[in-house]
């Protein structure tokens, strides 16, 4: 078993026990932090696969940006164990359901996948993931709307201004 | 290419005029000034291909059609600056920053003339939203104007989220953005539902954004709660760019929806000239009827999509002048009115008998009648149907029909200007204003006696 093989599986592990600890743990403060748990755990993934942009991008807007405003969110309402609403019966049943309903589709997709059959991932070729071609992609066939983005932006923040100025 | 790079750094240039000076005039003449510029760069581009030379990979295509539609949205841009700038300056105290954001929404207009990619249909629509929720809401101590900011805000950001769908969609039927590749790979039907589906969804985010029943609920509330000089733009140069749009997107791609489209459209047109003119009727604040005016006229609009033929495409853009001429010029009038119910103007043909006059041009193009360029426009939109489907009869007698319960809300404003005794309050009104105004009014009798005096631009 090569070193590459065991970061593999252990990356796989502590991505599967974390989100499962997302779901079992009571304190909803502490699912928010398994949950960037899971985050590092894909972004390792990420890099084993040679798509070093992709995994740093994946830490900065998920566990960065969007697991702060889940903190925050959860914070300001101020949830816990005992504010948390009883769940029903009926409830959990509807989820049990959608969520089985979701695995089923997944794992069939795997299953019937001609292209994936008994192969295995490659490492460290191809550079798809990498940060050159992305940005030969973003400065070449899309530079006019990557500029022209910029004017969406601009006109966002002036209109911020002008409504968020006091007067 | 021209105006939308200009567009963008005259909004930079309008913010950096706040740093520099406190003088509302100047502000405001600096505005001007940089609309002429950009009129003239765009009279540029038509005959000079790029003036800025930059490698598009075919994302913008730019036209004799959108190019021609920029001019006639700079110049009733520029029409507008000129007769409502003074009051524009007044809504708060950011009047440099409320010239930019007018700068960006043109950005977004001439991208909207000229794309060929979805990816600029939905940066185009995008730049050309988000500054109107901004100017929407730019009325900060009045509840109204803060609702309505709101409304629109959360409404469309639905139908941006609409239309992202449908462009996934319609990506993943074909693989590609560009809009010829889509029309090639997406004609064999092999693709499914995928197509008709994205494309559908394209079609309900942009009748939101032109306001087409059944998606108009926004309408009515936000142009009656916006501050009425911010109004008069949304309800002109806007909306007719969204349906530039619209006709760019759709007009070659009809049948691709299926036979379906056939019944589709007919039912939102009918819809739209339904809600629009039976509510406007009952209608007791003239901004309201305007606002729901704005949506019975893009009905008539909607033909444009019907059929498409050169008839059509002369039409919309015959329509998208003559509307916002005199849709531009009521407002600036409305804008000077202290009440804005149709008794508060009463009796104004004895205090302002010009203004009076000059809205009763104005009316009157709305409404169709001969001899103003309203009437053209209509004639174009029904003319195009029929000649390109005959059984579409039906339709055009409708619209007719609708036309003539329009007339009925247009006159009881001319009714109570001249017909009424009341003392019409307006706030000053000085003689700039007044000679746009009849500027204004020329314009349409023009256009209404000939059209080809504005069309003949288009083949020049």
């Amino acid at each position: 078993m090569s070193a590459i093989q065991i970061i593999f599986w252990f990356l796989s592990a502590l991505a599967i026990v974390s989100a499962l600890m997302v779901l079992i743990s009571k304190n909803p403060v502490h699912s928010v932090l398994w949950l960037i748990m899971v985050f590092f755990a894909i972004s390792g993934h990420y890099i084993l696969l040679n798509a070093q942009f992709l995994a740093i991008v994946n830490l900065i807007v998920y566990a960065g940006a969007i697991m702060v405003l889940f903190l925050f969110v959860i914070m300001l309402m101020n949830l816990n164990n005992e504010s948390e609403p009883q769940k029903n019966v009926w409830m959990r049943l509807a989820g049990a359901v959608s969520g089985g309903c979701l695995l089923m589709i997944l794992v069939s997709l795997v299953r019937q996948a001609i292209e994936i059959n008994n192969k295995v991932a490659e490492m460290k070729v191809g550079d798809i993931g990498l940060i050159g071609n992305l940005g030969k992609a973003l400065f070449k066939d899309y530079l006019v709307p990557f500029e022209i983005s910029s004017v969406l932006f601009l006109s966002a923040m002036v209109g911020a201004i002008v409504i968020g100025k006091k007067n | 290419m021209n105006a939308i790079i200009l567009s963008a750094l005259l909004g930079v240039v309008m913010m950096f005029a706040s740093v520099f000076t406190e003088n509302k005039i100047a502000i405001r003449n600096i505005a001007i000034f940089g609309l002429l510029i950009l009129l003239a760069s765009n009279l540029l581009n038509i005959y000079t291909p790029y003036s800025f030379n930059v490698d598009l990979h075919n994302m913008l295509r730019f036209d004799s059609f959108g190019l021609f539609f920029n001019s006639i949205a700079i110049v009733s841009t520029l029409l507008y600056v000129i007769l409502s700038g003074s009051d524009i300056v007044k809504v708060g105290n950011y009047p440099a920053e409320y010239f930019a954001l007018i700068f960006f929404v043109l950005c977004g207009v001439t991208i909207l003339s000229s794309y060929n990619s979805l990816l600029m249909l939905f940066l185009g629509v995008e730049i050309m939203s988000i500054p109107l929720y901004i100017l929407t809401g730019s009325d900060k101590k009045n509840l109204k104007s803060n609702e309505a900011s709101l409304k629109y805000f959360l409404m469309g950001a639905f139908s941006t989220g609409i239309m992202l769908m449908g462009i996934a969609l319609l990506y993943g039927a074909s693989g590609n953005f560009n809009l010829e590749m889509i029309r090639e790979k997406t004609s064999i039907a092999e693709f499914g539902i995928l197509a008709p589906l994205g494309l559908l969804l394209i079609f309900i985010s942009l009748a939101f954004k032109v306001s087409a029943a059944p998606f108009h609920f926004w309408t009515p509330d936000v142009y009656d709660g916006a501050p009425s000089v911010f109004t008069s733009f949304m309800a002109t140069i806007v909306k007719t760019a969204g349906f530039i749009a619209f006709v760019k997107l759709f007009s070659l791609r009809m049948a691709d929806l299926g036979p379906s489209y056939a019944i589709i459209l007919p039912v939102i047109i009918i819809a739209t000239l339904l809600v629009g003119n039976i509510t406007a009727v009952f209608q007791q604040s003239v901004k309201r009827m305007l606002a729901y005016s704005s949506i019975a006229q893009a009905g008539f609009m909607l033909f444009a999509l019907y059929t498409s033929n050169d008839l059509s495409t002369e039409g919309i853009l015959l329509y998208a002048a003559a509307y916002s001429i005199a849709t531009i010029g009521i407002f600036g009038i409305l804008i000077k009115m202290k009440d804005y119910t149709f008794d508060g103007y009463n009796g104004l043909a004895k205090k302002q008998p010009l203004v009076a006059a000059t809205n009763t041009v104005f009316l009157l193009s709305l409404a169709g009648i001969p001899l103003t360029a309203g009437f053209f426009a209509k004639y174009y939109m029904l003319a195009s149907a029929l000649k390109s489907n005959g059984s579409a009869l039906w339709l055009v007698i409708v619209a007719v029909l609708f036309a003539a319960v329009s007339v009925y809300y247009y006159f009881r404003v001319i009714q109570a200007m001249y017909f009424k005794d009341g003392d019409a309050e307006t706030t000053e009104i000085d003689g700039t204003f007044k000679f746009v105004l009849v500027v204004l009014a020329l314009l349409i009798i023009l256009i209404g006696i000939n059209p080809s005096i504005l069309l003949r631009w288009y083949y020049f």
